[in-house]
């Protein structure tokens, strides 16, 4: 047969990098020895062989690939590729092509693939450094920001430092004075040894030797060093390979610094820690609003890091925990101990743990007992200290006012059974809207008994209350998912077509109801949306597969928003829910159309259990 | 069932009388393909350019055709063959993108017969709008062996019919089109148009309709065969 007669197949291939760079004989040759298999969603899998190594060309659908263990490796559709590690590395493929979209698949043979290897140079290159670059991929992503940030960004600008004819104590002094481990020593502006706290222990006190000993006779001479300018990897490399701990940094020949294996622990994946160490280390409002200034840099690393969002928010809500628990310890040296148990409670997204940047603070006090003057003044006091604390460290006031400061929601646990008791038996769809936020409540600080009370009175109320619950059901079909998209576009389901998408109120927000309402006809305790979907898994009248369903379609939202807001401040914009079409991938559309469908067939759901609507 | 009894027996009766020798084995090689699943069996995809839509009155320009096997549609198998027509192809040159030059490697209609029969052999026949390709090569048949023969195969467009059915109470003009059948299955629009690329077309066309009726093992070609 004569290829040029396939012309759809052979156009296709020869667009395609790096065939492009194939001459036409090679080209035909190629495309004669394809194979076309189709694959449908309904396999799930696509059958790879790992016998019969081959090139898969996408024509059409969508396809991911993972490790055994369902690791991502990659995602690949029109004109990407998969099977090629098989091919290059001649190791059997363990690797899982799963069918996210059905399509087709255009087989290239291994000999065939070889062949066009051995033809063309920059075709063989082409798919060696695209190997590559996935084995990087694989590897994992917190190491991502560890290979390319350089050491300069690690440094303190502050030189501690000795001449070799001090005496050891005076460095012992000097090290102790500046609570470091180690000292560098110059003479005569160059560098000639480092001394480290373990010297001081082996080569002096072990040896018997005095304070008056000179640096010079037991400083490790002639240190390694490394250039300001290098990767803290190559810094790590150093490190692990001589078996050292420090290792002074030099400029141009001089020494700058001293960078520590404590410095490179501390750079990696624990900034959220070491920020919500340095929270709880702060005495005053002044120091807490400096170090909260990190924020908004510490979400930006976590969404570079490809976090999940789900682990995002909780790092979020950790970290605002954490603020929230100082203010009131700090109110607390000032105002002295409360005249009776409370709780500090959060609410919304706090309560929820998924807190996104900006998020405005949603609390309140609960009190033990009814307050007096004297009580009711030092619990508006340590409110407003906290409440205008909080404003300061970047969690605006709540417009809606449901804040400890307001003294409508600074009452005592009576008090709050009684509003919630209102809520529940004569629900007002419109008061309960209002009403809905304080259904997802969590303990911050204070006694967790009074919450506990509070919240087995609140489940035991609203447990199988099928008003309630129709009118909260009511509530949370107002707003609907969109439909997905269409070129630039939105499509709602009413067909109409709108410029953007808000993720929060038409996405994350739908699934939060929804999660809500299930939790509080089941009487569970969770608050967290993933956590209430897990736990409702096995629940008499529950579909799994519904509830796996709603927690992956969140974790996507959510995740899409955390991009969408990383983006907007890269981009220096304000942050906002609202997504634009045109910023995203033709897969990445059809995964938010997918959530989006998840959402409506659960409100369908929903309205079916407690509605009796169809 | 009783479908697949009645098509078995008329290959039994049609084979049985049959004078050509040819004819009779490509009857007795499809009788054991019946059984088998659509991956295991081997299937052959084909298209037919004509001069018009009359099997009586119009004829065969080419013929297209490419082997699909367990699941796998060979693109190096792929053939097209041209064959020699009586007066000019008028009209239809335009649709079909021939001009009366290149029908100079044409074969003449007898040896394309043969040829195509030497190659279904052991296959079974895959057409969209099967009907129409089969009674062209019945009527080529008839006319060379004096008998009459009745073909059987896959017809995508009757299965896409059928689903349609399933899914909405009518059809529209049009939709049954290979084009839109194929858009349906996301299978990519292809430009150029001749008997091997419609072959192809079709061929991926059923493959994607069996994986999303339940998959290349689970259904048979009994089911599906007319």
């Amino acid at each position: 047969m004569d290829i040029t007669e396939l012309q759809p197949i052979t156009n296709f291939i020869k667009t395609l990098p790096p065939f492009d760079i194939l001459n036409d004989q090679l080209i035909h040759q190629c495309c004669q020895s394809l194979s076309i298999v189709y694959y449908s969603k309904n396999a799930l899998l696509v059958h790879v062989d790992s016998n019969e190594a081959q090139l898969y060309i996408v024509r059409s659908g969508a396809f991911e690939v993972t490790t055994q263990k369902g690791d991502l490796i990659d995602r690949v559709s029109d004109g990407q590729y998969f099977g090629f590690s098989g091919m290059l590395s001649g190791e059997k493929v363990v690797n899982k092509v799963h069918i996210l979209e059905d399509g087709l698949i255009y087989q290239l043979p291994l000999k065939s693939f070889n062949q066009l290897r051995a033809a063309s140079q920059p075709f063989d290159r082409f798919f060696n450094q695209a190997f590559a670059k996935r084995l990087r991929h694989q590897g994992e992503l917190k190491r991502k920001q560890i290979t390319t940030r350089r050491i300069s960004s690690l440094i303190s600008e502050k030189l501690i430092s000795l001449d070799s004819n001090s005496t050891i104590q005076q460095a012992a002094i000097l090290m102790s004075e500046k609570r470091v481990s180690s000292l560098i020593i110059i003479d005569n502006q160059q560098l000639t040894g480092i001394l480290t706290d373990r010297d001081l222990r082996n080569r002096i006190l072990a040896k018997g030797l005095n304070g008056d000993t000179l640096i010079k006779r037991v400083m490790t001479k002639n240190p390694i060093t490394a250039q300001k300018e290098a990767l803290i990897f190559e810094a790590m490399l150093l490190m692990s390979e001589k078996n050292i701990h420090h290792l002074p940094i030099v400029e141009n020949g001089l020494p700058i610094s001293m960078l520590t294996s404590t410095d490179i622990m501390r750079s990696q994946s624990s900034q959220p820690l070491l920020l919500i160490g340095q929270i709880d280390r702060q005495n005053n409002l002044e120091s807490l609003v400096t170090v909260s200034k990190q924020l908004p840099s510490l979400l930006q690393n976590l969404i570079n890091s490809d976090a999940k969002a789900q682990e995002i928010g909780r790092i979020l809500t950790l970290v605002t925990d954490a603020l929230t628990k100082r203010l009131i310890f700090i109110a607390q040296l000032q105002l002295g101990n409360a005249p009776m148990k409370f709780c500090w409670l959060s609410f919304g997204s706090q309560a929820r743990q998924d807190q996104a940047a900006g998020a405005d603070q949603d609390n309140a006090l609960l009190l033990e007992f009814e307050t007096d003057d004297s009580s009711k003044r030092y619990f508006k006091q340590l409110a407003e200290l906290v409440c205008d604390g909080l404003n300061s460290c970047g969690f605006p006031h709540c417009p809606g006012n449901i804040m400890a400061k307001n003294p409508k929601w600074n009452i005592s646990l009576q008090q709050w059974q009684k509003n919630f008791s209102y809520w529940i038996t004569t629900p007002q769809p419109q008061a309960l809207l209002n009403a809905t936020i304080f259904f997802d409540m969590r303990p911050i600080y204070g006694d967790n008994k009074l919450f506990e009370q509070l919240q087995s009175n609140i489940l035991k109320q609203t447990k199988n209350n099928d008003i309630f619950l129709a009118a909260l059901t009511h509530n949370a079909v107002q707003q609907i998912a969109p439909l997905g998209f269409f070129k630039n576009f939105v499509i709602e389901r009413d067909g109409s077509e709108v410029k953007g998408i808000d993720l929060k109120h038409k996405g994350v927000a739908l699934i939060n109801d929804i999660a809500r309402i299930y939790a509080l006809a089941n009487g569970l305790t969770a608050v967290n949306s993933k956590q209430r979907l897990t736990a409702l898994i096995g629940t008499t009248g529950i579909n799994k597969q519904d509830m796996l369903n709603l927690i992956d379609a969140l974790e996507f939202i959510a995740h899409k928003r955390l991009i969408n807001q990383g983006v907007q401040y890269e981009q220096g914009l304000v942050l906002s829910n609202y997504l634009i079409p045109s910023n995203l991938s033709p897969l990445a559309r059809h995964h938010l159309k997918d959530a989006f469908k998840v959402i409506d067939d659960s409100q369908s759901g929903i309205k079916l259990t407690f509605l009796r609507q169809f | 069932m009783l479908a697949k009894l009645f098509i078995k027996s008329v290959i039994h009766y049609q084979s049985y009388r049959c004078q050509d020798k040819q004819l009779r084995s490509y009857q007795q090689a499809l009788l054991p393909l019946l059984d088998l699943t659509i991956r295991k069996a081997p299937l052959l995809a084909l298209d037919l350019e004509m001069t018009g839509l009359n099997a009586k009155s119009d004829q065969i320009i080419s013929i297209g055709l490419i082997p699909i096997i367990n699941g796998q549609i060979k693109i190096s198998q792929g053939k097209h063959q041209l064959i020699k027509i009586e007066g000019s192809v008028g009209q239809s040159a335009t649709i079909h993108g021939l001009v009366d030059a290149d029908l100079q490697q044409a074969v003449s209609l007898e040896e394309a017969l043969q040829w195509l029969l030497t190659e279904a052999t052991g296959s079974v026949l895959v057409a969209h709008h099967a009907p129409l390709d089969l009674s062209f090569i019945e009527q080529a048949l008839h006319k060379q062996h004096q008998q009459k023969h009745r073909l059987f195969a896959i017809d995508t467009l009757q299965i896409e019919h059928q689903r349609l059915l399933r899914k909405q109470p009518m059809i529209k003009e049009g939709e049954l089109r290979l084009t839109n059948c194929r858009n349906r299955y996301n299978l990519p629009h292809y430009d150029a148009h001749n008997a091997l690329v419609d072959a192809l077309s079709c061929a991926e066309l059923l493959l994607a309709q069996v994986s999303q009726m339940g998959g290349l093992d689970a259904i048979k070609v009994s089911e599906l065969i007319r």
